[in-house]
């Protein structure tokens, strides 16, 4: 349990260092947010958020589609700000802290599980600057809502993390970065139903939808802030259920990669010349 | 200190093979250190010296033959060799953004100890290593010395019985190097048993014993007063106008120039007695010559056939990690 605590003190010192990480990280959720947010706003058909809550029927503005891709883009902000964290396991491994942690005796399955931990805090960070901009919405979720927000972000970062640490603690080299975004975060994120409802979405994007994590994660924090009715598989018990499902398979997965590392080379330096 | 430690040897290596893909790193090396002793691998880059540290240190595993540290198999009791061994490799294992002191305390806490422990230890070490003063700097912040020194701290954390150390001072200056080197031989004045990597030989000269590396192989273990004396009396080296036909003058004469090995090389008992007469009698103008006892570096020039440093350098340590790669 030190090891774990080790581990993420670490990160989180780093973090705390990198001021400039966590505000950059926020330029590009704003952007969908207030940028594509009001200019795709204006052109879309959204039922009125907030009427369930408030109670009034009403006409769909921009600030209805803004504040329907509000938890979307929140879900993005974890997402990226979790697979960036654990794309510094790359690096970290070959040159790094991290190395000296590769011959300590912490057990393997700490180190996976301390990085998954300190990746969804550092994802967290990000997600609750978001969340501040809640006033700014057309949203009234209430306290109670909000306060449902949170674990909701919680298991979202945590899924998000998981995902990142099994797949980057599997590349040895700094490639590592435009592969996971291209080939796997922004496909995920754009079926996830961030930036648009998935019920008048043709089947094959339902269907693939059913396969995402993203889209869990994006409906049950939308769920908490927008109401039940906005959610597209229904129930929060299916989204909570399925994500508890991936944070464990993820993590299992991410706890192998550093078991199994030491047979198969996959961590430790590749400072070997004639390997490059 | 029982028995049972003294007769256990620190490190002892079977029979080692490691290949990556098709290339051969360590092509089946036997060694044994015995405890408190200070034991050096000499050799050019490319030799399987880090190789050899990354199998001992439990991060890469081997292709073939056996490892142990301590009497432990590095492979199936991966976690009792990982609390005995402390390891300064040759790239940066710090956390550069963080202070001397954190860097320290969160090596303790990946260690197990408490905090107590923890604050007890990085006090120790920062004094015994004259870190103090830099304690609450940035990693960043220090001297290349320092940082090097911090490396050492932080593999000394736990009180490793044994200590690995990956060319530990690459990049340093001479004055760096020899004030890591003097905290280094401290240590094992304590009992504790240090291999090294070099391919500095005046490193390697302050080593009990000393395993000449070279492709994948040990070409020759002994201590560098041995070593060294496999050399008869002394070195000439030859510059001269024409190379090839003075070598193939000498041969002639019944001289042995090292084959291959530039500028030439010759082993003589009494070298003052033969340089005169080669000065005389060469048919091929000299340019230069140098006469001098026999060195480490000559001793693996005989053997290898090849000098210690390599023609084309390494690249910085890192850059690697960062940079390019196809």
């Amino acid at each position: 349990m030190r090891g774990i605590g080790a581990i993420i003190a670490l990160d989180m010192k780093r973090f705390a260092q990198d001021r400039v990480r966590l505000i950059t990280g926020l330029i590009q959720p704003l952007l969908y947010l207030f940028v594509l947010g009001s200019g795709l706003g204006s052109s879309m058909n959204i039922r009125p958020v907030g009427a369930a809550l408030a109670g009034a029927a009403g006409a769909s503005t921009a600030g209805d589609y803004r504040s329907f891709i509000f938890p979307g883009v929140i879900s993005l902000a974890l997402l990226f700000a979790a697979t960036f964290a654990s794309i510094t396991i790359v690096f970290d491994r070959q040159i790094g802290f991290f190395k000296a942690v590769l011959v300590s005796p912490v057990s393997r399955p700490a180190i996976a599980v301390g990085k998954v931990v300190s990746g969804a805090l550092q994802a967290l960070a990000q997600g609750f600057l978001l969340l501040c901009f809640l006033p700014f919405m057309k949203i009234h979720p209430g306290w109670d809502g909000a306060l449902l927000a949170i674990p909701a972000m919680i298991l979202a970062a945590l899924t998000f993390s998981a995902m990142g640490v099994a797949i980057a603690s599997r590349f040895t080299s700094t490639t590592v970065f435009p592969i996971m975004t291209n080939a796997l975060i922004l496909p995920m994120f754009f079926l996830s139903g961030a930036m648009y409802p998935l019920q008048p979405a043709p089947g094959w994007m339902k269907t693939l939808a059913h396969l995402d994590p993203v889209a869990y994660a994006v409906d049950l924090i939308r769920g908490a802030l927008l109401g039940r009715e906005h959610m597209f598989f229904s129930s929060p018990w299916l989204c909570i259920t399925v994500l508890v499902i991936f944070i464990a398979v993820l993590t299992w997965s991410a706890m192998r990669v550093f078991v199994r590392g030491e047979e198969l080379d996959l961590t430790g330096p590749t400072q070997f010349s004639w390997r490059r | 200190m029982s028995a049972a430690y003294v007769s256990v040897p620190a490190v002892e290596v079977v029979g080692l093979v490691k290949n990556y893909g098709k290339v051969e790193a360590l092509r089946g090396i036997d060694l044994n250190v015995g405890g408190g002793e200070m034991f050096a691998l000499l050799g050019p880059n490319g030799a399987g010296k880090t190789t050899l540290f990354s199998i001992l240190s439990t991060l890469r595993t081997p292709t073939a033959g056996t490892a142990r540290v301590l009497g432990r198999d590095v492979v199936t009791e991966r976690d009792a060799t990982r609390r005995d061994i402390g390891i300064v490799f040759q790239e940066p294992a710090i956390e550069r953004s963080l202070t001397v002191r954190d860097n320290l305390r969160l090596m303790g806490r990946l260690y197990g100890l408490d905090a107590k422990g923890v604050r007890q230890r990085t006090g120790e070490l920062l004094e015994q290593l004259q870190l103090t003063e830099a304690a609450d700097r940035p990693a960043q912040n220090l001297s290349g010395g320092q940082r090097r020194r911090v490396e050492l701290a932080r593999a000394l954390v736990t009180d490793p019985r044994v200590l690995f150390l990956d060319e530990a001072t690459l990049g340093l200056d001479v004055e760096a190097r020899r004030g890591f080197w003097k905290q280094v031989r401290a240590l094992t004045h304590t009992g504790r048993t240090v291999v090294f990597a070099t391919h500095y030989m005046e490193e390697a000269e302050v080593a009990d014993r000393i395993a000449l590396m070279s492709e994948g192989k040990i070409v020759a273990l002994d201590t560098p007063r041995n070593l060294k004396s496999r050399m008869g009396g002394g070195i000439i080296r030859l510059h001269t106008a024409d190379d090839a036909q003075a070598r193939e003058w000498l041969v002639q004469r019944g001289y042995q120039p090292a084959p291959g090995v530039q500028p030439i090389m010759l082993e003589q008992k009494d070298p003052a007695a033969v340089v005169p007469v080669l000065l005389r009698e060469l048919p091929v103008a000299v340019e230069r010559v140098e006469v001098h006892a026999p060195s480490l570096e000559d001793v693996f020039v005989k053997i290898t056939g090849r000098g210690l440093v390599d023609e084309t350098p390494k690249a910085p340590a890192g850059r690697g990690a960062w940079g390019g790669r196809p």
